[in-house]
């Protein structure tokens, strides 16, 4: 192999596994808000909620030093704080932009609190046990998808198995067919016996409980620590994702894989040196996500009937 | 439920209403029972206590002597009572078969098992002569097979009392009939069939017994063969009333609206109006009947302009106006009533002054602010001119009744005045009072010489106020006659598509064939 | 058949029961917090002290809320704008970065030696406002378009165009406006473009004059001029504003430029007034924090002004309360989120009417009480 050859199948192996690195995260925050919003729950609070899940996993690995508790514990908080934003949303029927806003609002200044209570104000940040990549043997070896398909941690393979677990019960269960009934015409899910503030509820706690396992990924499986500016939008490119993905856990996750790629790209480019402004880059997936969901690609995405209208039954 | 149903002393208020009181209603194994009211009184109230949707402040509901608890609609399920709403509760973008297992808990546990659900629904559709594909798109379904959806739906979970609320709005007459087939099977089979109505010709036709209700009470039960439709008449509105307007014979003036070759498409991409042409003169109320759903929005809304116009023109005293604003509409001469008063024709949140310009927002202005003492001026007027009864122009529009809002609307609308007038379904909902308030303003608008196109799928509306009356069936109008001497029996064939003897029957074949696969 | 909670069909909309249920809504925040403070192992009453005094209580912390309280009030007016139009904009964080970014550039454009060079600030200011606003007015009103006429989700778009936002001010301060130095931050902007000081010994400046300024001009639109009524029922109902021939689209699409540029004012004044130079970081959340103070003000703009006050003293006493009591400034986020979340919540109890009449005559049972006997 040449030099340049050499470069270029480098450059391509770190861009696709970064890619499939960086995917992760949101693509689980998504599948979970894919739920919320067949519901008819548009939940932002997966922002705030992420946070709050990186935040608990981080804390937990560090007092204990145990990887798995870590992120189980991220997955309960993330449940037990969208249990408020359940209420919020389908009990008190605020309107779900508000609540879900004012809520990350909220989970920043907890997360933020908490975070300084736990470890002062120490300007050093502490880092913690981490997912390592797997090292799959044989697969692991092949040239270019060795690294990019069998190089990465446990946590991806389980996310990747969940969008096929979620795609099912969305799909093919009474379950995901009441909930989706719910998010369409709440009215005719309620006339054919289906509780539907139980389906929102499910829903909201389902994203909740994907958006702190996401919150989890990225402290252990990307980052290692803790700092109040991790999420920087995640929970809302998810949002995006849902959209770009129709509502559909395999498209979402194609959706994730490409914003995946626009993300590391960057990091990529930057590695090998490149004139391109670094801020053009990162700013690259916002405009991909944005640009995915303005409705100037492939029409406009439809999306459930009754996403953030809430159900009043008296 | 095997056999009776008994309903007692249900009370139900709502705040501010008492929407039943002390309600008693028995229904027995394979009858089929009427349930007749006007709008109000109580008979939706008393369908969704029924159903589980309610709950009641007092009394009882048996089942062959035992008492049963309706908490929700799971429970009316699991009794045997199922419900088919006016507003169909089907899930647009699932499929017939997805609609009819929502919900339903049988077979494979959590699994869904769609292959054996279409299986039985083939079955049962045969069974009823209810011909459904059940991997159709329930969204995609005419009005007529949606509704046999919903009927299936109850079969499929072997509904033994089947409650269906005014199920006949929606229907051409052949369908109607079809419908009806259908339920006097049903009542063969020993289910009973409670039909919730204000159609006194269908009661007569098909019902065992009627129960009339009135301001949430039970009048009286009858059996059809001793009662006749005056009787039913008396007992539903309190008074003998003989809705009549007084229309003065007025010759018409010249052409102020007319409508060319107009085709238009739903938001589905669905040619709604496929090339139609009408003229409505000066002093003239033209009628408009049809079953709703035959394209009679989307002409009000593409006259206005509200509404993408494929291709046909719109003119205005002579004035080509089809692709101007709604807004020029408005100014060059077009007021518009539409069906919807709540979502439409006026903003509920705001109060009755600030809805008594709406649509005139720019004309009552002083420089750049807006002119608000004036503004205030004129729906004082208003208010005193229509009579809308009203705790102030400062109250939200949507507190007002019906009746008040729709003359608020109306009142606006001739105001401002137009030369021609579009009113979409002006009495929908309303009570006899309103509805001949409404009646009166719309004579007097015509006596004024403004140009009236009225849509309405009351026969009873139209005969008594048009001049002419057009039928509109599948976007064209089958047919004009002139309301002196049209009978009811010629406009309502039309109104199924079937040309009336005499007229230009094109094109007959073709529809005859569409509606053989339809219904 | 009385009961001491009788439903309503509609929420009670009296001043009296909005102000009762906002102010109970604070209250009970209040005191959550307090228990957090206890956490800290403060006493919540020194606590509220500190987060109170500081703010209201001394000439120089008066300064410093009436510093924050300008760009929040102005956020918060432009949400005002933007949500009672029915455009869910969530986008003031990239406004204001935006706005202040073209100011600065405008500014420095003034220095001695560049390409204006020196004006006078009587000249200057209005240039500032007009570049100011139109940018930020730009930003916004192309979510406002891609919103009318292309159907998308105005809400997801506008907080995702934060992110590009920043980048591109972190893109400006780090290259093109970059001054020389360690740090990526532009020059000092020149002292003749700043915001006069109004309060002789505080860093108030003139900012708080343009949020009042603001606030006036934007009741008149809403509430006196044609305008705003179209505005307005185009918020309640598209459908209703599309019959009375207003051009939803075209509505819309304003509502977001003056939205935007209020926001991008936001970043004006915060620059001119305060921080003198740009760099990363300037909007630290503030574009949330408007939206959350219109959301306490009730989306009425006579309320934002004290509102806003009470929010920027509140962020002014927190610094000072870590300062002091080391507790992080961040409780604030929590007593000012919590209190936005249970004036929801408590909006709920509008729907209630209350009986008294239950008091005076011992309370008979209910009709279904007495039916499941």
């Amino acid at each position: 192999m040449n030099g340049p050859q050499f470069a270029m199948t480098a450059f391509v192996v770190t861009w696709l596994t970064a890619s499939l690195r960086l995917a992760g995260p949101v693509l689980l925050a998504a599948l979970g808000e894919t739920f919320a919003e067949q519901s008819g729950v548009l939940n932002i609070g997966i922002e705030g909620t992420i946070l709050l899940g990186a935040l608990t996993s981080f804390l937990v690995s560090f007092y204990t030093g145990m990887i798995w508790p870590s992120l189980l514990a991220a997955l309960l908080v993330g449940i037990a704080a969208n249990m408020i934003l359940a209420w919020m949303y389908v009990t008190v029927r605020a309107s779900q932009v508000v609540a879900g806003l004012v809520f990350n609002v909220l989970a920043l200044g907890v997360a933020s609190a908490v975070y300084r209570k736990a470890l002062g104000n120490s300007a050093v940040p502490e880092s913690i046990a981490m997912f390592q990549p797997l090292h799959i043997p044989f697969l692991g070896n092949l040239p270019v998808i060795g690294p990019v398909l069998f190089g990465q941690t446990i946590l991806f393979y389980l996310t990747i198995a969940l969008a096929f677990v979620a795609h099912f019960v969305l799909f093919r269960t009474n379950f995901g067919l009441a909930l989706r009934a719910s998010g369409e015409n709440p009215a005719a899910a309620d006339s054919a016996g289906i509780s539907v503030y139980r389906m929102r509820y499910a829903g909201t706690l389902i994203s909740g409980a994907a958006a702190g396992m996401a919150g989890g990924y990225l402290v252990l499986a990307q980052v290692g620590l803790f700092r109040e500016s991790i999420v920087s939008g995640q929970g809302f490119i998810a949002l995006g994702i849902v959209i770009f993905g129709r509502w559909n856990p395999l498209k979402a996750t194609v959706a994730a894989m490409v914003f995946g790629a626009c993300d590391a790209l960057q990091l990529s480019l930057q590695i090998f040196g490149t004139h391109v402004p670094p801020q053009l880059l990162l700013a690259l997936p916002y405009i991909v996500t944005i640009l995915a969901i303005s409705g100037l690609f492939g029409g406009k995405a439809v999306q459930p009937a009754a996403l953030m209208a809430p159900y009043i039954k008296d | 439920m095997k056999h009776t149903l008994e309903m007692r002393n249900i009370v139900k208020r709502f705040p501010g209403v008492l929407a039943n009181n002390n309600v008693n209603l028995t229904i027995q194994a394979g009858e089929i029972h009427a349930l007749l009211g006007e709008n109000g009184a109580g008979k939706s109230t008393l369908m969704q206590i029924l159903y589980g949707f309610h709950s009641m402040d007092s009394g009882e509901i048996l089942i062959d002597g035992e008492t049963v608890r309706l908490g929700s609609p799971k429970d009316a399920i699991a009794l045997g009572i199922g419900m088919v709403h006016q507003e169909f509760m089907l899930v647009r973008r699932f499929s017939v078969v997805e609609n009819t297992v929502l919900g339903l808990r049988e077979g494979n546990g959590p699994l869904l098992d769609l292959r054996r659900a279409s299986e039985k629904l083939k079955d049962l559709s045969n069974r009823h002569g209810l011909a459904l594909d059940p991997a159709a798109e329930v969204g995609l379904l005419p009005i007529g097979v949606q509704q046999r959806v919903e009927i299936l739906k109850l079969l499929y979970r072997d509904a033994r009392l089947l409650i269906l609320d005014e199920p006949t709005a929606v229907l051409t007459p052949r369908e109607k009939d079809q419908l009806f087939g259908v339920l006097r099977k049903l009542r063969e089979d020993g289910r009973s069939v409670v039909l919730v109505t204000h159609k006194l010709a269908e009661i007569m036709e098909i019902a065992d017994r009627v129960t009339v209700m009135r301001d949430g009470q039970v009048v009286a039960t009858r059996e059809i063969g001793s009662t006749n439709g005056q009787e039913l008449t008396r007992l539903m509105v309190g008074r003998e009333v003989n809705l009549r307007a007084d229309k003065s014979a007025q010759k018409p003036g010249a052409a102020i609206l007319q409508v060319e070759e107009l085709r238009v498409r739903d938001e589905t991409g669905h040619e709604k109006v496929r090339g139609l042409n009408l003229e409505v003169h000066a002093g003239e109320i033209l009628g408009i009947a049809g079953v709703d759903g035959n394209g009679q929005s989307e002409l009000a809304e593409a006259v206005m302009h509200l509404r993408e116009i494929k291709s046909g023109r719109v003119i205005l005293k002579g004035a080509d106006v089809t692709r101007l604003s709604v807004a020029l509409h408005r100014t060059l001469g077009i007021s518009y009533v539409p069906a919807d008063r709540r979502h439409v024709g006026s903003v509920t949140e705001m109060s009755v002054a600030d809805n008594a310009i709406l649509g005139l927002q720019r004309k009552y202005r002083r420089g750049i602010f807006r002119g608000i003492r004036e503004a205030r001026e004129s729906a004082r007027g208003l208010v005193a001119r229509f009579g809308i009864r009203t705790g102030g122009i400062d109250f939200a529009a949507g507190k007002l009744s019906g009746g008040n809002l729709q003359k608020l609307i109306l009142g606006r609308e001739i105001m401002r005045g137009s030369a021609a007038l579009v009113v979409e379904h002006p009495t929908r909902g309303l009570d006899v009072g309103a509805v001949e308030a409404v009646w009166g303003e719309l004579l007097r608008a015509r006596q004024e010489g403004k140009a009236i196109l009225l849509i309405s799928a009351e026969l009873e509306e139209l005969l008594n106020l048009a001049d002419r009356i057009a039928v509109m069936f599948e976007g064209r109008i089958m047919g004009v006659v002139d309301a002196a001497g049209a009978s009811v029996e010629e406009i309502g064939l039309m109104m199924a598509g079937i040309t009336a003897p005499g007229a230009a029957a094109a094109g007959l074949g073709n529809k005859e064939a569409h509606r053989g696969e339809t219904l | 058949m009385a009961k001491l909670f009788e439903r309503r069909l509609t929420p009670s909309d009296s001043p009296i029961a909005i102000f009762a249920t906002t102010a109970a809504a604070f209250l009970t925040a209040m005191l959550v917090t307090a228990f957090l403070f206890l956490s800290y192992g403060a006493s919540p009453f020194q606590a509220y002290f500190a987060l109170f005094h500081e703010p209201f209580g001394t000439l120089r912390g008066f300064g410093y809320s009436l510093v924050r309280t300008s760009p929040l009030a102005l956020i918060a007016l432009g949400t005002i704008v933007s949500w009672r139009s029915g455009f869910s904009y969530l986008g003031f964080e990239g406004c204001f970065v935006i706005g202040a970014s073209a100011t600065a550039w405008l500014a420095l454009l003034t220095a001695p030696g560049a390409r204006i060079g020196p004006i006078p600030f009587f000249l200057f200011l209005p240039l500032a406002i007009f570049v100011g606003f139109v940018a930020a007015g730009l930003w916004a009103g192309l979510v406002g378009f891609v919103r009318a006429r292309l159907g998308g989700n105005e809400v997801l778009i506008s907080l995702m165009s934060n992110y590009v936002a920043i980048f591109i001010l972190q893109y400006l301060v780090s290259g093109p406006m970059r001054a020389p130095g360690s740090l990526p931050e532009t020059r000092i902007l020149p002292r003749a473009t700043w915001l006069p000081f109004i309060l002789p010994g505080t860093r108030a400046h003139a900012g708080i004059l343009i949020a009042i300024a603001a606030a006036a001009l934007v009741w008149m639109l809403l509430e006196k001029m044609p305008l705003g009524y179209e505005l307005i029922v185009t918020g309640f109902n598209a459908a209703a504003a599309r019959y009375a021939g207003i051009d939803v689209g075209r509505r819309i699409m304003l509502a977001a430029f003056f939205a935007g540029g209020l926001g991008g004012l936001a970043g004006m004044v915060e620059e001119l007034g305060s921080q003198h130079r740009l760099m990363d970081g300037i909007n630290g959340g503030v574009g949330f924090v408007g939206i959350v103070v219109a959301l306490l003000a009730r989306l009425n703009p006579v309320a934002v002004i004290p509102t806003a006050l009470l929010y920027g003293g509140m962020s002014v006493g927190a610094d000072a309360m870590q300062r002091r009591a080391s507790i992080p400034s961040s409780i604030t986020f929590i007593l000012q989120s919590l209190a936005v979340l249970l004036v929801l919540a408590f909006d709920a109890l509008r729907y209630y009417k209350i009986n008294f009449s239950v008091f005076s005559r011992g309370a008979p049972p209910t009709a279904t009480e007495e039916a499941s006997k």
